[in-house]
């Protein structure tokens, strides 16, 4: 029999358009092939179609084990996957059923393929073989209680269960915080080079899987733009779109772009404290940010760095006048800025926000040139609002005539363009980024940066640069604060961060992230 | 979402434009032929009873029922609309109050309140339907809230709030507008509500008043003598069941194709 997962020529077809055309990889035991490319690419099509588990229709040829998979029928697929395959998705928080518990998936997925029931000391192995602390406990333990990084773990233990010889996994470590990303990568690997798994990956994070995977395709608009080892394409890609791939992803090893000089400082915010009442009645309070101070220069890129729920947006908000704040000082330029409630349009003005969904961020009923025009409406008249709108469109990168377009016309790219041109017309001193590349492409978001880094040096602007992302931070920012639990831990200028990360959270991150 | 909308304007402006041109109005009493059937001396429908011709009777009627409708339908908008969105805006303890008022007045029962206001302050037609919109803009408020509480979350309220924008200007520029697809949606469902919670009020004798007449009240008079004349029944019953399937089903539509524009 031929071994292996053999794809030639597969083409993808979603109604009448033709999602993916002429991709042609093999997928050899024990081997770990990895697809990746911008979203759009076509790359969960092209792994999730020839299985029937996507809304397309495969032609060409997809062989596993010697069965054809493309055109089986319903039934015979199922079985297919069933004995053969582990599933590994993006979305931990939705794969599992509420109301089950982890035993009883488990159970389910050992007992997929016709094996009979697991029984307890085989499905703690399980766990433990996983890395989840406690697999006892974890048994009788419902979804709710796990965190996202255990739910993945579990999700990885059930799609191994009924012992699969091939492993799909759909973005794995998109959804999860930054630090946990690394380790979870490793686990899957530790796991296909133990067992003798095939994996295959897809990932849009390039950085993520380069020295985890064994060959690399990239995507790009639904075909192959270049493929070979991982390591050859890491090093040195031979297309274009492979180089700005490579160029577009950034990482700790690269050398420190230089940054523009910056000036005195404008921005301080002193012993912030924000917190929020707990749901429901007479529960306390949770501390979103304790004591954070920091300072800003002019033309100085501060970044603000940490996991999901560190506070790093919350302390941003409180700084920009978006949030509420227990107690505190924000001052500018010596002066303080007075709360939320009570900051006029003029102290607004310093400080503008651009944030992480593009779409979100944009009033779907305004046109383009009412929504960049927004801020102006309280400092411009009327007469010059349009021909404002349409220079900032320019300054941002985009055609004059988007003016007039609704916002479901845009990309996520030009919407959050239009997004930044809306913050600039108030003619800011800062700029506030609340992830504001996290939601974009590579591409996209590499040509977003630069967009900020040539506003930077045109305008003088300040940013704080709200990431979870250090390698982007170590590329944008001078210096980067670190925060966890909602306490800046560790803040120092880049150089001095890497040389000698003094916080154990530093540490982390940076293990995680290299 | 079209068919039944030109089901339902097709029988909108039969009632409103025909009357005035039928020969007898909806009073007007033949005495030359009392209770006559259909198409009998000129009169297309017949006559009732007391010889007024059963044509003008349901056209008329047909308008009143949708009047009335359309005029509860506004009263619940204009009130939950208001309600929900400063409910939804203002948030806390505010919100809280306001809730639990409209909690409080859905627990009271409806026929009851009705039936206490025609005591009160006697039978009139502003009555019905002021009692009919007063019940109705507590599911509109509840609607509206849970929508503008959604929008209120969206960036772009924070980013108005950075541009400087006063509250007000917000609530009217960003967050009425973007409520205003889905209160038109429910203002669709609530119409063929109010039209059969009128003509259950007609019907039990506790809305419209004769000479004045209503779909409840020509359904109410036709049961009495469906033994013997059945179109004196099915007329205004099948009038009516057009009406409230047709606008229900295009509500229904308009909400459904508005969630689709919202993903």
């Amino acid at each position: 029999m031929n071994e292996g997962y053999v794809v030639r020529n597969l083409r993808v077809c979603v109604r009448d358009h033709v999602i993916v055309e002429d991709i042609s990889f093999t997928l050899s035991p024990g081997e770990i092939v990895a697809l990746a490319g911008a979203s759009g690419a076509g790359k969960s099509m092209s792994a999730m179609t020839p299985f029937g588990l996507s809304a397309g229709v495969a032609s060409g040829s997809a062989i596993l084990d010697g069965i054809e998979l493309v055109g089986l029928p319903e039934r015979q697929l199922s079985r297919v996957r069933a004995e053969n395959i582990g599933f590994v998705f993006q979305q931990p928080l939705t794969a599992l059923t509420p109301h089950r518990t982890v035993r009883q998936h488990l159970q389910e997925a050992a007992m997929q393929a016709g094996g009979s029931k697991p029984d307890k000391t085989a499905m703690v192995a399980m766990l433990d073989s996983v890395g989840l602390s406690r697999p006892e406990e974890r048994l009788a333990q419902y979804p709710h209680r796990l965190s996202g990084g255990e739910r993945q773990r579990v999700l990885i233990a059930a799609a191994l269960a009924h012992g699969p010889r091939y492993l799909i996994a759909d973005e794995p470590v998109s959804a999860l915080d930054a630090a946990l990303r690394g380790e979870i990568m490793a686990l899957l690997v530790r796991l296909c080079r133990e067992r003798g798994m095939a994996m295959l990956l897809v990932s849009h994070d390039l950085a993520g899987i380069e020295h985890h995977a064994d060959r690399l395709l990239l995507l790009e608009q639904g075909k192959v733009a270049e493929s070979g080892t991982a390591r050859q394409i890491a090093t040195s890609p031979a297309t274009d779109y492979g180089k700005r791939l490579m160029a577009a992803t950034p990482r700790l090893s690269e050398r420190l772009p230089p940054l523009p000089e910056m000036g005195e400082t404008l921005l301080e915010a002193e012993n912030v404290h924000v917190h929020f009442p707990k749901p429901g009645w007479g529960r306390g309070r949770i501390d979103a940010v304790v004591d954070a101070s920091l300072t800003l220069a002019k033309g100085e890129t501060l970044a603000l760095v940490g996991g999901s729920g560190s506070g790093k947006s919350t302390l941003g908000r409180a700084i920009a006048g978006l949030g509420s704040m227990a107690s505190g000082l924000i001052s500018w330029q010596g002066e303080a800025l007075p709360l939320r409630q009570r900051r006029s349009a003029e102290h607004r003005r310093l400080i503008q926000p651009v944030f992480q969904d593009p779409l979100a961020s944009l009033d779907p009923r305004w046109s383009v040139a009412d929504i960049i025009a927004e801020p102006l409406r309280w400092l411009v008249p009327e007469a010059e609002r349009d021909d404002r709108a349409a220079d900032l469109l320019e300054e941002v990168g985009l055609p004059r005539d988007f003016a007039t377009r609704k916002p479901a016309s845009l990309s996520g790219g030009q919407a959050q363009r239009v997004a930044i041109a809306r913050a600039l017309s108030a003619n800011p001193e800062m700029l506030l980024l609340d992830e504001a590349t996290s939601a974009l492409d590579p591409l996209v978001a590499d040509g977003v940066v630069a967009l900020f880094g040539r506003l930077q040096r045109e305008r003088g602007l300040s940013l704080l640069f709200i990431t979870h992302d250090l390698a982007l931070a170590r590329r944008a920012a001078h210096r980067i604060a670190v925060m966890e639990a909602g306490r800046i831990v560790e803040c120092a200028p880049r150089e001095e961060l890497f040389a000698n990360p003094q916080a154990d959270a530093t540490k982390r991150l940076i293990a995680a992230s290299g | 979402m079209k068919p039944a909308l030109i089901i339902v304007a097709l029988i909108a402006l039969a009632a409103l434009l025909v009357p005035p041109l039928l020969p007898y109005d909806h009073i007007a009493i033949d005495w030359d032929s009392v209770r006559v059937g259909l198409f009998a001396d000129g009169h297309l429908l017949g006559t009732d009873d007391l010889g007024r011709d059963r044509l003008a009777r349901l056209l008329v009627g047909t308008r009143v029922t949708l009047s009335v409708a359309l005029a509860a339908a506004m009263v619940a908008l204009v009130i939950g609309v208001a309600w929900g969105a400063i409910a939804g805006w203002v948030g806390g303890r505010t919100d809280e109050l306001m809730m639990r008022i409209v909690d409080g007045l859905y627990a009271l029962p409806f026929m009851f309140v009705v039936i206490l206001l025609m005591v009160v302050f006697g039978r009139s037609i502003l009555l019905v339907f002021l009692g009919i919109g007063f019940v109705e803009w507590l599911t509109m408020a509840r609607v509206v809230r849970g929508q503008v509480i959604a929008l209120k979350q969206r960036p772009f309220i924070l980013a108005a709030e950075a541009a400087g924008s006063p509250a007000r200007a917000t609530l009217l520029r960003h967050i009425l507008p973007n409520v205003a697809g889905v209160a038109v949606a429910y203002l669709m469902l609530t119409v063929p509500h109010v039209v059969m919670i009128e003509s259950f009020l007609s019907f039990l004798g506790l809305g419209v008043q004769e000479p004045l007449t209503s779909l409840g009240i020509l359904v109410n008079e036709g049961a009495e003598e469906m033994d013997m004349n059945p179109a004196a029944l099915l007329l205004p019953g099948g009038v009516l069941v057009m009406l409230i399937a047709c606008l229900t089903i295009a509500g229904e539509r308009f909400r459904d194709r508005l969630a689709d524009a919202a993903k």
